[in-house]
């Protein structure tokens, strides 16, 4: 199937799952109470974006993920990179990770809203701590990734420690680098979305959860839409840069 | 003097960590409200361990079925997926797409359709652990080499057999793994749903004493989860190891049993 | 009567050769349409024969044996095994060895070996005695055990060469089987299949892409040109046996390979 086909039928897909959200509400095969029409969730979407309150709670939830981003990625690349590079300190930390891992961190959020409350610091916290281990793990395979021979072929050349960081690590890492920031900000838009649901009084998360809790379903389902849309979006974007960074690579 | 091995470092970090939990909020360093000492934590989970026992079981029930829905429904999907070019092309992009948005939103929808009580948890965890399983199951079938199968065609194995001796045992490696992960997603998927939603259950009794602000009790519950979810690892670490016993055949064990599938799965879960 | 049908079965067997192939031409769909990939291949293998195919890259040996082998269908001609047509794979009369060695990894070499036999539901005892045979026969004894990994590249390649003997067909095919092994492997291998060859007094098709192997190896060479691949050559190797590595530096030796390069040289 060639890849023009390929989109082809995508679209066809999304466009019969469109219709049939259209459709059978409508038709009464779905109890539009449950699960209102498209049509009525795209025009609660398109109302709700004009609310100031929704305006406040995006600009809120945007706010959390941008500052826990940019918490949690130095950090982590740091420590990474410190894994890598030191063999004594990779061998202590990561079957540490690997234990880390296997527990989810999502359990620990009450001790985050017990020792700093219910507010902004909280899920800033929240979101950088469930964000941090991935990008230790991404950011050291990153380092390791890089082909010992080009390094090898740099140090011939009396390259000094910068020199190979800068020209030999940086291009050859760019594309996992990219790849370790898309996956980070997944963990992280998905951490501070647990900490709006659980306990928030702001924020997008928490708006999405009131609604679900009053029945406020057309309004729910613009919520998903909406933030499912922008997940999507920015994954994408990432992706293609990823994709455009990558072209050297077999 | 040589420097210590990575383990016994590692065994004095856990060492260190138990001390000072125990040592810090007791020495007045930090509030014991954010983090009580942990004989209080014990104490509280052995005194009240027909509380967390009862809880434990609504969850057990939960997570068992879930992980039924989750681990039956995606390697039956990621096989047809997997195995069929036209739809595994089609279909394998829109999940990794789907990847980037936060499941959790979709509970308050599971909740408004199935009420509060079991069926929610079960749903959601479902639908969180499907993915990881599909997705494995699916990749597990598309490396299978092709000359697998053409030795097993060349040498008279009729397509069940070929199924049996050499589908199988070629992608149970993945396979398995995915059903690591994809029930360690089931395990959180109930968890958290307890936690934001829900009577019953150990999540429940975590949000339960945290907004009662007691400490101790959160701390147990939080154990009780920790545990669970680090048993469930080990068991399937276990199964892992036996059935593909002939990957390590004759090599030595190394320090931690790092699954040459670790880093062959899709993304970990980012729960 | 016994004598009259002892006679009967011999000339039944010289009258039909192990390996016959009539006017075989094959196509496949490319992007662009169909790309003729055979072209009216005529070729006849005796019984006990070591036949060699060598061509340029692309020209279709690997797929002709795949036809032979009853592993791929063929757009048009005839392939016979001892008289009957080959259209599936028949294991009894047809072994096939590998250019990736393709041992199943979560078997070991004895049950590797054993594979082939366990589809037939043999018995425990009897596949094992078979498959131990086997492996000593191709100086694996006491191997059995290990698993793929624990093995050489060469070791793997024996072990493949036993799987294909196991069920004892008169036929094998051998598609680049030594390829992936370094050079002296390769010499050493070589020897060695000479050697388990006048045992066993099968009849070989092997496909290389080395002309030293090719003569090294052959009673015969088919040489086939690029896509659409046909034959273009059969060149007796008149050589006596058993070979030797001394007959490679030999004027003759040289002589032969330079007939064959040269017409590999010339429809590229």
């Amino acid at each position: 199937m060639s890849r023009s086909y390929q989109t082809l039928v995508r679209i066809a897909l999304f466009a019969g799952l469109a219709a049939a959200w259209e459709l059978f509400p409508r038709a009464g095969i779905v109890d539009a109470m449950l699960l209102p029409p498209l049509s009525d969730v795209l025009a609660t979407l398109i109302k709700l974006l004009g609310q100031p309150n929704v305006h406040e709670a995006l600009a809120v939830t945007a706010a959390e993920v941008i500052v826990a981003f940019l918490i949690a990625v130095p950090i982590g690349a740091l420590i990474g990179v410190m894994a890598a590079e030191n063999e004594y300190f990779g061998e202590i930390i990561r079957p540490l990770l690997f234990y880390v891992f296997s527990i989810p961190k999502s359990i620990f959020l009450p001790l985050f809203i017990l020792a700093l409350g219910i507010g902004f610091p909280q899920k800033v916290a929240y979101a950088a701590f469930s964000t941090v281990f991935i990008v230790i793990m991404s950011a050291s395979a990153a380092v390791e990734s890089v082909k010992a021979e080009h390094t090898l072929v740099a140090r011939s050349y009396g390259a000094t420690r910068s020199q190979i960081v800068t020209w030999v690590y940086v291009p050859s890492m760019l594309p996992i680098l990219l790849e370790t920031l898309r996956i980070a900000m997944i963990f992280n838009f998905t951490g501070v979305m647990i900490a709006e649901m659980y306990a928030s009084r702001t924020g997008i998360g928490h708006l999405i959860a009131n609604w679900g809790e009053n029945f406020m379903m057309p309004q729910l389902f613009a919520g998903v839409v909406l933030l499912a849309s922008m997940s999507i979006l920015f994954n994408e974007a990432i992706r293609t840069l990823e994709a455009r960074c990558s072209t050297w690579r077999t | 003097m040589t420097r210590p091995s990575p383990r016994s470092v590692r065994w004095l970090i856990g060492i260190a960590q138990l001390v000072l939990w125990e040592a810090v909020p007791r020495l007045g360093l930090l509030p014991e409200l954010f983090i009580p000492p942990l004989t209080k934590v014990l104490g509280v989970l052995w005194y009240d361990h027909a509380i967390y026992w009862d809880a434990f079981l609504v969850t057990l029930y939960e997570v068992a079925i879930a992980m039924m829905i989750a681990c039956g429904a995606g390697i039956l999907t990621g096989a047809v997926v997997g195995s069929i070019a036209t739809l595994r092309d089609l279909l394998l992009p829109v999940f990794s797409s789907l990847y980037a948005v936060p499941i959790v939103i979709l509970y308050s929808v599971f909740t408004a359709w199935f009420g509060i009580g079991s069926e929610s948890k079960i749903v959601f965890a479902g639908v969180y652990g499907f993915f990881p399983v599909m997705l494995s199951t699916a990749a597990g079938i598309r490396t299978i080499d092709e000359q697998y199968m053409l030795v097993a065609r060349a040498v008279g194995a009729t397509i069940g057999q070929r199924i049996t001796r050499v589908i199988i045992p070629a992608s149970i490696a993945t396979v398995l793994a995915g059903l690591r992960l994809g029930g360690a997603l089931t395990i959180i998927g109930v968890v958290v749903a307890e936690m934001l939603v829900s009577a019953a259950g150990i999540g429940y009794l975590v949000t339960k004493y945290r907004t009662t602000l007691d400490s101790p009790r959160v701390f147990a519950a939080i154990i009780v989860i920790l545990l669970f979810a680090v048993a469930f690892d080990q068991l399937a670490r276990m199964i892992e190891r036996r059935v593909l016993g002939w990957r390590s055949a004759g090599r030595a064990e190394r320090g931690t049993t790092v699954s040459a599938t670790d880093t062959a799965l899709p993304a970990p879960a980012p729960v | 009567m016994q004598h009259v049908a002892n006679l009967t079965v011999a000339r039944e067997q010289v009258a039909s050769p192990a390996i016959e192939v009539r006017s075989l031409s094959h196509v496949y769909q490319g992007r662009d349409g169909a790309v003729p990939a055979l072209a009216g291949i005529d070729l006849s293998v005796g019984h006990g024969r070591f036949t060699v195919i060598v061509g340029p890259s692309g020209c279709g040996k690997t797929s002709l044996l795949l036809m032979i082998a009853g592993l791929r269908r063929q757009a048009a001609g005839e392939i016979f095994c001892e008289g009957r047509p080959m259209t599936v794979p028949d294991p009894a009369r047809i072994g096939v060895v590998f250019q990736e060695a393709s041992l199943f990894p979560w078997l070991t070499a004895i049950d590797n070996v054993e594979f082939p036999l366990a589809l037939k539901h043999m018995p425990r005892e009897d596949r094992r005695a078979r498959a131990d045979e086997m492996l000593k026969l191709v100086g694996l004894e006491g191997f059995g055990g290990r698993y793929p990994h624990e093995l050489s590249g060469g070791m793997k390649q024996r072990v493949s060469i036993a799987r294909g003997l196991v069920q004892d067909p008169p036929v094998l095919l051998m598609d680049e089987p030594f390829a992936a092994l370094d050079e002296q492997t390769r010499m050493t291998m070589g020897h060695e299949l000479l050697k388990i060859w006048s045992e066993t007094s099968k009849t070989v098709v092997f496909i290389t892409h080395s002309l030293t192997e090719a003569v090294y190896l052959a009673d015969e060479v088919l040489v086939m040109s690029a896509r659409p691949g046909r034959i273009i050559d059969r060149v007796a190797i008149e050589l006596p046996r058993p070979r030797t590595y001394e007959m490679m530096a030999t004027d003759v030796f040289g002589r032969l390979r330079e007939r064959i390069w040269h017409q590999i040289r010339v429809t590229t």
